[in-house]
């Protein structure tokens, strides 16, 4: 804290200086005599200094504003920009105007049974607020406040730059003035710091526990993480009395795979008497929400949602290659398809040897350009600079890509002379509490030089100090260009002019998909600053081609739904079984998971119902043989299509891919869904122009391997286009006789029938249509002149050298099955194929009730219920509980472990392993619990080392087996190798009193990551040293306490500069 | 059984006998030998990583009881389960104990434990249910909630920085307890149990087996689930009930009589168990309790000689079915 607010301190008068520079030369000295101090370094001198600086800045305190208006001016001198907007300086200014088109939904969910008290408004009137506000509140968030006033609970969906803070701060006063608790949870560390901060200034009685803090926890007003909240409930703190309201902010945090639980179980547990504020990002299931909480805890729940974002929103796309901006969506949120269109002509193919992303790895379009030419990140920030868009936030999806983003720009210097000196000032002397090594850090010395030029990094593989410098700086402006992970996008008030995204489709763990809309709408809150920009501008960086509608879906797409995202774990059970009020059956009842599933039966129901009647309606004559000819066909075709995907693999056909290849190819299909129900398929002839890999929608991608369905072909060939109103293009291939125009058209290889022997030449130039119309025509002579003698088909095993026996199996299989089809009576009757369709659509409607049915069965059973019987025989196998739910000696210790796996850890406890371990290799097994990232090149950890590391594996691996056993439904080598040894080695060195430099020496692993994993390393030890208590074993608990003190130490646990 | 005093005739006494008798060959043979004294050597075939637990200690490289009481194992971890002793509380550990004092914005309480436990006010719900406010007037009031002597039942939340075994009341619940028997039994005949709080409907009557061998038997007291309180009306309407209630309780002040005589068989038949010292559960309990009124005995006569030793007949049998059964 103090640290923060002599750099603020620092900041501003330094920003006087720079003003008033010409103004008043005697000030100067000061400043100079400041910087000197500061590098000094001695506390006492600093402390000098400080005292120093607070008389001055009381001096100051009055200038403050003239500073505050000076600085504006400058930057918009620096800006020179014409066209600027009148600056408006606070929100209040901003505001006006706005108001009355700014609409807000407010409803209310009441539990069932609930008679809504008709609380008489009139003794609200008289009362006078409990914190008033110096500006004029949006409607929102005025409604919001009257819910509060009403002593009501009620959710807040509005987007990030919206001032959703505001309801929590009157939260928080109105529980002040009543002398009652109010907590307040945050999904992330980081943000709790800078909320308690924030409120710190607000409301001085304000305390912060995290994992790594813990400040004050008496206080009236205490800010946590939410993980924090949920085992403060399981402990029985007495904050649970007291506690009037409970703040959960960015609580769309729930549908989080991994902590998402955590809040439900937080909310479920909450006290009963106590009421909510809930503050989230955009979500359109806000009422589901709200309905779930006003049921558990039978209260009425308000939801107040609003859409409306403070500066409005133009989003351009930028084709990589190119040179230009396209607007895509404008501030009224129109979407202007002909220069979306414009944009995708713009792109520039991504040169032949890019193409290469076949081994998994996918390289970023962001092509480092050739010698002499710029990179499009550097061209793009040129032009955001030039066009006075700054400042502006860059986001991309890999911490290495940031990086790699932030070198390209080495050329570009985005400060002035003074700024730099700020920067620096600021800079070093949050770098103050660091030991001299520490400042020595490679990633400290190199980050300078940027920041010095107006350009910053930030992700979480940064040390944390630096990411709270950069903030901080960011915040002052003082940063033009921040290269930023999604992480930036969530949490405290942050915003730039332009957001950009560098990228368009992001790694989720197993596959590259788009940024789904939700991710888009949260990442371009930043875009636009309140009152100082009059409209946000966000650019995506495309680099392939989009649909429009997927396009579409991104930019304007709704915001992600709130699902639930429950699942059970053992420590969760455990300390439900363990307390006399817990029933892990009543949690599971509570959740919103099962609220969810059970609001959606009577739908299901319905539709089942309906789908039934449509079924009973369709009357067939000779059903039964019907059927067998039926299910015959379908064999015959799923066969087919085996024969097809052998055959047309990646490996067997791409050599025979060559442009001018006749193939035949599937027509499409007059009735789209039913497929056509004749023995053969209507085909028709084509010449291969080019094939290529297809980087579709994602979630087509996702079933298919990279080896089979990946590429398409394009195929010149006759077709048929259609034009409906909505002008959207339907193509259909057609046999080559029929009308319709010759156009090349993309199909993926299935649908090619079979490739022929015969290559046509191909003209170079198919632009014209005459070109194309005589390849075809060629074709067609081809085609008929060789079909007389039988056409010459590549045979699969003699040419393509198809040599697999499944491929001779499967030939054999359809011959056999052809000659059934010549012996089927029903075959012969004329109207067979319209039998068969009305049949099929029988067939479907069956299988269609049939899901929802299976849906409906398993949502109506209590969700989770044979997990929770099979973990819970888990934890009687392994003696954490006896046969009548009471929790053992076992159970107890996994019972306190929250921070890593609990079972594998207390089993690796209760086998004595730590018994003979020195306290150093303790650690650094343990961190094989904390660490998730995977290293590709990570060397394996010296001998001793391993043999632990074995050890933990066996046991792991012991673990899961049981586990299996008793059903629980896990992977067990994925479990096994969950547990990673990369860090330990570092973790060894550090523990054994390393300097950090040296252990980042040892591994390639980001400083922030792996500070990260030594946080949470001590948390486990914490843990563990409970643990060791309860068990009554002193000596363990001794050497647990010993290596806490031997990892806390230094830049790993310095402080927040926050705090 | 040792101690046992009992006036007991010959044909009683050979009753006894055979039934203890009986109940020890039916014990279990595999602990007998892991019985150990203090100083005993525990066996821990040289193994090196081995973890030491409550009761041990090692000495000259032996591992040494600490404790009289049995050897018990888990993995790789020794520890000694004392047999006869003085409660040691564990944190989720349902206790009833009694206020000694009322201090500054704590409740000091006996607990059958070597130190006193620590109930803090703020540990504390409220009696309406509703959230606490921080002001001086709640410690001003501490008095209204409990006083002196009040017998309360509260949970064990964890020894605190001070070196305090702080108490807490998660819910409606715990608190007071009134109208009823407090009896004090060994507390290493309370069986852990998920449930500790019981309500015997037949019966009318609540009994809280106390972890701490304090055992609670009262008239039954209506507890409002909090998951199924109407929260709507608590701020006009639940309080006022809680006050009617509590009135109407005034109003009609003493407990039914067949209410005080179920709560005095009740405790009868803890007491006989205790004496012959068999395990605590609420299945035993009721057990005993029907065996009084089908013989049709008096209350008083549940003390007497002939009972004991049929209860000791009855445990035999029971015991026995249930091995059989396995």
């Amino acid at each position: 804290m103090k640290l923060l607010n002599v750099i603020n301190g620092v900041n501003r008068q330094l920003i006087f200086f720079y003003n008033c520079k010409a103004v008043d030369k005697g000030e100067f000295h000061i400043k100079t005599s400041f910087c000197g101090g500061n590098h000094i370094g001695g506390s006492n001198v600093k402390d000098n200094v400080l005292c120093d600086f607070y008389k001055i800045s009381d001096l100051l305190h009055n200038l403050e504003a003239n500073m505050e208006s000076l600085k504006r001016k400058l930057l918009e001198d620096t800006i020179k920009d014409s066209e600027a907007p009148p600056l408006k300086q606070h929100r209040e200014n901003g505001l006006v105007g706005l108001d009355d088109s700014v609409a807000c939904v407010h409803d209310v969910s009441y539990p069932e049974g609930y008679v809504p008290l008709n609380l008489t408004l009139a003794n609200q009137e008289g009362v006078k607020p409990a914190k008033e506000f110096p500006f004029k509140l949006d409607p929102f968030q005025s409604e919001a406040i009257r819910c509060l006033d009403h002593g009501e609970s009620v959710m807040v969906s509005a987007h990030t730059s919206a001032g959703k803070t505001v309801v929590a701060l009157y939260a928080i006063a109105m529980s002040l003035q009543n002398k009652q608790r109010v907590i307040y949870t945050s999904p992330i560390k980081a943000l709790s710091n800078q909320k308690y901060r924030e409120f710190k200034e607000e409301f001085s009685d304000v305390g912060l526990m995290t994992g790594d803090v813990t400040i004050d926890p008496n206080a009236s007003c205490l800010v946590m993480t939410t993980e924090i909240w949920r085992s403060m409930q399981y402990k029985g703190s007495e904050v649970t009395r007291e506690v009037a309201w409970i703040i959960f902010d960015e609580v769309h945090y729930m549908r989080d795979r991994e902590r998402g639980v955590v809040w439900e179980e937080s909310i479920v547990m909450a006290p009963k008497n106590s009421q909510f504020v809930f503050l989230s990002a955009t979500v359109p299931n806000a009422k589901e929400f709200a309905d779930w909480v006003a049921k558990v805890h039978q209260q009425p729940c308000h939801i107040v949602y609003t859409d409306y974002r403070p500066t409005p929103l133009q989003h351009y796309i930028f084709p990589s290659g190119g040179n230009g901006l396209y607007l895509a969506v404008d501030e009224k949120g129109k979407f202007r398809e002909d220069s979306f269109q414009k944009a995708l002509n713009a792109l520039v193919p991504v040169s032949e040897g890019d193409r290469k992303r076949e081994n998994g790895k996918w390289q970023k379009g962001l092509v480092v350009g050739k010698a002499g030419e710029d990179s499009d990140i550097f061209k793009m920030v040129k032009m955001i600079i030039q066009r006075q868009y700054d400042p502006v936030i860059c986001f991309s999806f890999s911490k290495r890509e940031c990086e790699f983003l932030a070198m390209q720009m080495a050329k570009m210097d985005l400060n002035d002379d003074d700024e730099k000196v700020n920067v620096e000032t600021i800079f070093w002397s949050a770098m103050d509490m660091l030991s001299d090594d520490d400042k020595k850090l490679p990633q400290v010395s190199n980050m300078l030089p940027l920041l010095k030029r107006g350009i910053g990094v930030h992700h979480s593989g940064l040390l944390p100090i630096l990411k709270e410098v950069i903030e901080i700086l960011f915040q002052e402006g003082f940063i033009k260009c921040l290269f930023a992970t999604e992480t930036f996008s969530i949490g405290l008030n942050m915003p730039a002019k332009t957001v950009v995204f560098t990228n368009v489709r992001k790694f989720d763990g197993d596959k590259f998909r788009w940024i789904s809309s939700g991710e888009y709408i949260q990442m371009s809150g930043r875009a636009g600053r309140r009152g100082i920009d009059e409209r946000g501008i966000c650019i995506l960086m495309v680099d392939e081609k989009i649909e429009p509608s997927t396009a579409k879906l991104m930019l304007k797409g709704s915001a992600d739904p709130l699902n639930s995202a429950f699942h059970l774990s053992y420590n969760m059970l455990l300390n439900q079984i363990r307390s006399e009020d817990g029933d892990p059956e009543n949690l599971l009842r509570n959740s919103f998971y099962q609220f969810q599933a059970d609001r959606a039966i009577p739908e299901l129901e319905k539709q089942a119902k309906v789908l039934e009647e449509e079924r009973d309606s369709i009357i067939i004559e000779e059903e039964d043989s019907l059927e067998n000819y039926y299910s015959l066909l379908k064999q015959y075709k799923t066969l087919k299509k085996d024969v097809r995907d052998i055959v047309f693999s990646r490996k067997h056909c791409l050599p025979f891919l060559q442009p001018g290849r006749l193939v035949c190819i599937q027509c499409t299909k007059n009735d789209e869904p039913s497929s056509s129900f004749s023995i053969n398929d209507e085909v028709t002839w084509g010449v291969i122009i080019n094939f290529e890999r297809v980087t579709g929608l994602s979630e087509d991608d996702v079933n298919k391997k990279a080896e089979d369905a990946n590429y398409t072909v394009d195929v010149l060939t006759r077709c048929r286009v259609h034009k409906d109103e909505v002008a959207k293009k339907t193509i259909k291939i057609v046999p080559l006789k029929d009308p319709g125009e010759p156009a090349v058209i993309s199909i993926p290889t299935s649908q090619i029938d079979s490739l022929s022997s015969a290559r046509l030449p191909i003209p170079r130039d198919l632009l014209p249509l005459e070109s194309r119309e005589n390849t075809l025509k060629k074709a067609s002579e081809v085609v008929s002149r060789i079909s007389k003698e039988g056409i010459p088909f590549l045979d699969p095993e003699d040419d393509m050298k198809v040599q697999s026996s499944s491929y001779r199996k499967t030939v054999r299989r359809i011959e056999a099955l052809e000659n059934l089809f010549e012996k089927h009576e029903i075959a012969k009757s004329p109207l067979i194929e319209q039998k068969l369709r009305v049949l099929h659509q029988k067939k479907e409607l069956t299988d269609k009730i049939k899901s929802i049915r299976r849906t409906m069965r398993s949502s109506s059973a209590l969700a989770f219920k044979d997990e929770l019987k099979a973990r819970k025989r888990v934890l009687r196998r392994l003696g954490y509980i006896t046969s009548d739910d009471v929790v053992e000696l076992k159970g107890k210790v996994a019972g306190e472990i929250s921070s890593a796996d609990e079972l594998t850890l207390t089993e690796l406890m209760f086998s004595g392993v730590f018994k003979d371990m020195k306290v150093e290799e303790i650690v650094s097994l343990l961190s094989c619990f904390v660490w998730q990232e995977k290293l590709q090149e990570a060397q394996k950890p010296r001998d001793e080392l391993e043999f632990l590391f074995t050890q933990l594996r066996d046991i792991a691996r012991r673990v899961a087996k049981v586990q299996l056993e008793c059903k629980v439904q896990i992977d067990v080598e994925n479990f096994v190798s969950s547990f990673r040894c990369d860090i330990m080695e570092a973790v060894y060195a550090w523990a054994k009193g390393s300097k950090f430099y040296q252990i980042m020496e040892i591994t390639q692993v980001f400083e922030g990551s792996l500070i990260r994993a030594i946080r949470r390393l001590e948390e486990v030890l914490q843990q563990l040293i409970q643990a060791a208590k309860s068990i009554g074993e002193t000596q363990l608990e001794a050497k647990f306490e010993d290596a806490v003190a031997k990892i806390k130490r230094d830049i790993v646990f310095a402080a927040s500069l926050y705090l | 059984m040792r101690g046992l005093q009992l006036s007991l005739n010959k044909n009683q006494k050979l009753r006894v006998e055979r039934a203890l008798e009986q109940l020890e060959s039916l014990s279990l043979k595999s602990n007998s030998d892991a019985s150990v004294t203090v100083a005993d050597n525990i066996s821990v075939d040289c193994e090196d990583a081995i973890l030491k637990g409550h009761g041990t200690t090692e000495l000259d490289g032996r591992v040494v009881a600490t404790l009289c009481g049995v050897v018990e194992r888990v993995n790789k971890l020794v520890y000694v389960r004392a047999l006869r002793a003085r409660y040691k509380p564990e944190i989720g550990d349902i206790i009833v104990g009694r206020v000694i004092e009322v201090a500054p914005k704590r409740w000091r309480l006996e607990i059958n434990f070597s130190q006193d436990a620590v109930l803090m006010l703020s540990s504390m719900n409220l009696p309406d249910g509703i959230q606490r406010r921080r002001t001086a007037i709640d410690e001003l009031n501490m008095r209204s909630i409990f006083e002196e002597n009040d017998v309360i039942c509260a949970e064990v939340r964890g020894f605190q920085h001070d070196g305090c075994l702080h108490l807490q009341a998660r819910s409606q619940k715990y608190g007071k307890l009134e109208r009823g028997q407090l009896l004090t039994i060994p507390p290493y005949l309370v069986k852990k149990r998920k449930q500790h709080f019981h309500h015997l409907e037949q019966y009318g009557i609540d009994l809280i087996l106390g972890c701490n061998g304090y055992v609670w038997v009262g008239e039954h007291v209506e507890v409002k689930d909090p998951m199924l309180v109407d929260q709507s009306n608590k701020s006009e309407q639940q309080i006022a009930d809680a006050e009617n209630s509590t009135s109407a309780n005034e109003v009609e002040t003493c407990t039914p009589l067949e209410t005080r005589q179920n709560i005095c068989r009740t405790a009868n038949a803890i007491r006989v168990l205790s004496t012959l010292g068999f395990m605590i559960t609420v299945e035993v309990i009721t057990e005993i309790v029907n065996l009084s009124t089908s013989l049709n005995l008096d209350i008083h006569e549940m003390l007497g000689p002939e009972f004991y030793v049929l209860v000791a007949e009855k445990e035999a049998e029971r015991r026995s079915t249930l091995r059989k059964k396995r």
